[in-house]
């Protein structure tokens, strides 16, 4: 179940640098960028030929809803053919992205935010290519934006606009997005969580077990800046908290062994969480190039989607 | 280099602030923003781990700055070479002058005055020349400088301090211009020893208020001498003093035997209220009802204090309650009416309104000061030789028998005036007999329309009272009649007027030791308007007092006055206040009641009654309040204050005024604090420029 956080097999070479993308100013550009240039590199992989779900048309047979007859085939072939599996089969992706001000953090020229918002263009941009719904949940301390999942060009539009918006909030509340979602999106569906989780876990783990109870692949990317996780700082200064304002003075060099223990404690109790739960758990760091977070999304999504046929063909629930 | 505010120099401390500071990491006031701080411990400020000061031009600049600004608030100065006091070695020439009014009476000034005299006496070096002036309303010269010179120094101070001890303050009034400008003209006159040193009064007074500095206002004030005041306090500052309120003649006239008295409180006093009333000369107690009169500090009141009715007869008015007595008795002599007789010699009737003693009677009323007794006489009768002896003031109008004319002619050369104005020219002989002389012409001129007095004599006494532009103008008096007499057939006659036509309207012809006025027209309505005019009775009242004897004898006089005896036929013995009695030298003219307020009576040896004098203190004396000394320098004398009697302590306080003196004329401070500005200046944009080199590489992770 668990996956590699990152597992950059791929030549490095042709992937595009994180501070380069993070150069084009305009959201769905570089979305674009990161797919376009992914979909080139993938002729040259050895994976090809997988969508994100397997969808078909089945012969009408005694018995089936005529409701889901596909007219428009029958038109052409005279054939009666079911078409209940299109929208059922059809992926509806809901993007959950942590806009607090944590997010607006960054150390190599771009923000956590940025990144993550390009992340999380990067997927739904994707996803929309594929023919899947996308929907964006955009959130601080409290839930900002709400998009539902559609396929259309000018959703898409607005969810990029959507995650265009500067960070704001004055905390990171993770438990009740995730309770919002579960309470909006009835059906089951994917939910890719974009945080850089710098809060506390606690509400969380509830969170994530009532959304994996309906049934939703649940996908978590941490996104951190690398002056985060080695706490990299040269000189003694007083840390202000970009969200409550606090504070604190701190000299790097005495705080850093502390820092990266606890900070690594965190991130290992997410990771824990994610585990028990059968989430996919990635930690990015924002000098990371997004076509391999893309990658990694995609092989295990792939994986799951092979074991989630396996065991939908031996459940009976779903049409090999 | 010397500092008048060393203790600034303790901010100099301060200069280990930016050391520490710079020790210190710089970055502590710089904030870097971070995501959170949930994972993050508070470490504390630590010095840097080098041990070794970041930006050390910077730190030079700001301990400069602080260094300078230090030194500056230390307020420096060049100590330069003080000239030597060229007051100190040099022979001085001091007056020292004590003062003995009357105001030193009170409690425990004198003895104090005597103290700091005898101490300026003993400081007093073998070279120094010293003269002891004492001075109230004189000046008394106790130790004068060639005494000073002619004794050996040894006993110099002791002969002194002898004759200090000898004097004790009088009762007089403080005449301090008149004592000052005396002091000054000593020490200005030549000096026999030729010395260049410096001269200095030293003054010893109370300095009140009431001391009189009339005298320095027309005194320029010699170069080189100073006026040291050394003043004599008081414990007390309460004292209430009284006065006799006079010049109200004719005021309460009617209400009885009431004397007026200004009560006086002086600024410092601390009592307001003070019981006044009548007193027997040698006991203290009050006699008859006291009259309570409340005075705030600083002002006066009169009040009327009647006289008690049990107890008639006194003559001194006690303010009680107050602290020093010296002031608080008033001696009254009631004002007794000069009696003046006037002889007429006419045949007029009193009654007739056409005639001239119509006019004289009515001229002459009676004051208070003055009972006026005109008698008149036929003059073809024999005149009782009384009635010649009692006048002062013959006029006649008609011709006069031979005797009468002797007799008065008699009293005229012992000094008595006569008013002859002739009804017609037959009164010439008279006149010719008056003067003395064998005959006498006199015709009769009757102006076409009127004549006028045109040249008056205002210089002469008759005439002086209309002296002023004012009073001036004889114009409107016409004269209808006037009498002809040739002035040059008159030896010695003096023409104090003339009529328009040239003749002479009023002629004084001296006759031994007294005078006949010869007036060429009457005052009568047939003669001319003159007793109709307002010039009359001031004419009259001239010539009454041309007899020397009209004015009432003075019953009122101030300590240290000179009461005139003029008056005194053959006064011989005066009798003092305190009893004794003093043989006057026979022509003595008059006296000096120096000896202290009270009464004094003058006897004549011809039994007649005594002639009594109340004699009071100055009232200027009552001003005890201490004088300003700023009055005495606007005067322009420069006054120092008495020197500190410790030496050691002037010294230095002459050090201190010469650093204050230096120290303001070389202003050091200010180049420092502009030094320490300009610093500052280019420390900030030293620190300006470091900061945005350094901007681009802080907060960056390394």
């Amino acid at each position: 179940m668990t996956a590699p956080a990152s597992t950059p097999s791929l030549p490095s070479a042709s992937l595009i640098s994180a501070q380069a993308l993070m150069g084009i100013r305009n959201l769905e550009l570089r979305a674009r960028a990161v797919v376009e240039g992914f979909w080139s590199g993938l002729h040259r992989s050895p994976y090809h030929g997988f969508s994100v779900e397997f969808t078909e048309y089945r012969q009408y047979t005694p018995g089936d809803d005529p409701r889901h007859l596909d007219w428009r085939v029958f038109a052409r072939s005279d054939r009666y053919y079911i078409k209940k599996f299109e929208d059922e089969t059809n992926l509806r992706c809901h993007l959950v992205a942590d806009q607090s001000r944590s997010m607006d953090f960054g150390s190599i020229g771009h923000t956590k935010a940025r990144y993550a918002a390009t992340l999380a263009a990067t997927l739904a941009y994707f996803l929309h290519l594929q023919g899947d719904a996308v929907g964006l949940l955009t959130f601080d301390e409290r839930l900002r934006d709400y998009l539902p999942a559609r396929h259309r060009s000018s959703h898409l539009r607005q969810i990029m606009l959507a995650l265009e918006k500067p960070a704001g909030g004055a905390a990171t509340d993770l438990a009740a997005p995730l309770r919002r979602i579960t309470e909006l999106v009835r059906k089951r569906g994917l939910v890719a969580l974009v945080s850089d989780f710098l809060a506390p876990l606690e509400g969380l783990e509830r969170s994530l077990t009532d959304l994996a109870a309906c049934r939703h692949e649940v996908v978590v990317f941490q996104v951190l800046d690398p002056a985060e996780l080695g706490l990299v700082f040269d000189q003694a200064s007083i840390f202000r908290d970009a969200e409550t304002g606090r504070t604190l003075y701190v000299d790097p060099a005495a705080a850093r062994k502390g820092y990266v223990q606890k900070l690594e404690a965190h991130c290992a109790e997410l990771r824990r969480i994610c585990d028990k739960l059968g989430i996919t758990y990635h930690r990015l760091a924002t000098d990371q190039p997004l076509e391999l977070a893309l990658f990694d999304f995609l092989r295990q999504r792939m994986h799951r989607g092979t074991t989630a046929r396996a065991v939908a063909a031996t459940s009976g629930n779903l049409p090999a | 280099m010397s500092f008048l505010a060393p203790f600034f120099l303790l901010g100099g401390l301060a200069i280990a602030l930016p050391v520490v500071f710079h020790l210190v990491r710089r970055t502590t006031r710089e904030q870097t923003l971070f995501s959170s701080l949930m994972f993050l411990q508070p470490s504390p400020p630590r010095l840097t781990r080098k041990s070794r000061l970041e930006h050390l031009l910077l730190l030079l600049l700001r301990c400069l700055a602080l260094a300078l600004l230090a030194v500056g608030f230390a307020r420096p100065f060049l100590k330069q070479s003080v000239p030597p006091d060229d007051d100190r070695g040099a022979a001085r020439r001091i007056v020292v002058l004590v003062d003995t009014s009357a105001s030193m009476r009170r409690e425990g000034l004198w003895a104090a005055a005597r103290g700091q005299a005898e101490a300026a006496l003993r400081q007093a070096g073998p070279a120094d020349q010293v003269e002891l002036l004492a001075f109230d309303r004189v000046v008394t010269p106790l130790f004068s400088f060639d005494e000073w010179r002619t004794t050996p120094a040894g006993d110099r101070v002791a002969q002194a301090v002898g004759r200090l001890a000898a004097t004790s303050p009088g009762w007089s009034s403080t005449q301090l211009g008149h004592a000052l400008v005396r002091a000054a003209e000593d020490l200005a006159g030549p000096d026999d020893a030729g010395q260049p040193g410096p001269r200095e009064i030293l003054l010893i007074s109370d300095l009140q208020e009431g001391s009189r500095l009339e005298a320095l206002q027309a005194y320029e004030w010699p170069k080189g001498i100073r006026l040291r005041v050394d003043p004599v306090k008081v414990s007390k500052t309460s004292n209430a003093g009284l006065q006799l309120v006079t010049g109200s003649d004719d005021a309460d006239r009617d209400a009885g035997p009431v004397t007026r008295v200004r009560v006086v409180n002086a600024a410092g006093s601390k009592r307001e209220q003070f019981p006044v009333g009548w007193a027997r000369p040698d006991a203290p107690d009050l006699v008859g009802a006291a009259v309570e009169v409340y005075v705030p500090p600083g002002q006066s009141r009169i009040v009327s204090v009647p006289a008690p009715t049990n107890a008639p007869g006194l003559s001194r008015i006690v303010l009680r309650g107050d602290d020093d007595p010296f002031d608080d008795s008033v001696f009254v002599v009631p004002t007794e009416a000069a009696r003046t007789g006037i002889l007429y010699l006419g045949d007029d009737d009193a009654t007739d309104t056409r005639q001239p003693l119509f006019f004289l009677r009515r001229a002459l009323p009676a004051t208070r000061r003055q009972a006026i007794q005109v008698v008149a006489r036929k003059s073809s009768e024999a005149v009782p030789a009384t009635d010649v002896d009692a006048a002062d003031l013959f006029v006649i109008t008609d011709p006069l028998a031979d005797a009468g004319a002797d007799a008065v002619r008699k009293r005229i050369l012992a000094g008595k005036t006569a008013l002859f104005a002739p009804k017609s020219n037959a009164s010439a002989t008279t006149l010719a007999r008056l003067l003395g002389l064998p005959s006498l012409v006199m015709g009769e001129t009757k102006p076409e329309k009127y004549a006028m007095l045109a040249e008056i004599d205002f210089r002469s006494p008759l005439f002086a009272p209309f002296a002023d532009p004012r009073f001036s103008d004889f114009t409107k008096i016409h004269f209808w009649r006037h009498r002809q007499l040739d002035a040059a057939a008159v030896p010695g006659a003096r023409i104090l007027a003339k009529f328009d036509s040239g003749a002479p309207a009023v002629l004084e012809v001296p006759v031994g030791k007294g005078r006949v006025m010869v007036l060429t027209s009457g005052w009568q309505p047939e003669d001319s308007q003159l007793a109709l005019s307002s010039k009359f009775v001031p004419l009259l009242y001239s010539l009454i007092e041309l007899g020397g004897d009209g004015a009432a004898p003075a019953t009122q006089a101030t300590v240290g006055d000179r009461v005139p005896l003029a008056a005194m036929s053959g006064a011989t013995t005066l009798r003092m206040p305190d009893g004794t009695s003093v043989t006057l030298p026979s022509g003595a003219t008059d006296f000096a009641t120096a000896a202290g307020p009270g009464i004094y009576s003058v006897a004549s040896a011809a039994g007649s009654a005594p002639r009594r004098f109340a004699v009071n203190l100055d009232p200027a004396e009552t001003r005890t309040a201490p004088l300003s000394e700023d009055d005495l320098s606007r005067l322009g004398v420069p006054v120092t204050h008495a020197a500190q009697p410790d030496a050691a302590r002037s010294t230095e306080k002459k050090l201190v005024l010469q650093s204050l003196e230096a120290e303001s004329r070389q202003k050091i401070w200010r180049s420092m604090l502009i030094a320490a500005l300009a610093v500052l200046a280019a420390e900030s944009a030293l620190a300006g420029w470091t900061a945005r080199r350094t901007m681009p590489t802080e907060g960056t992770p390394a």
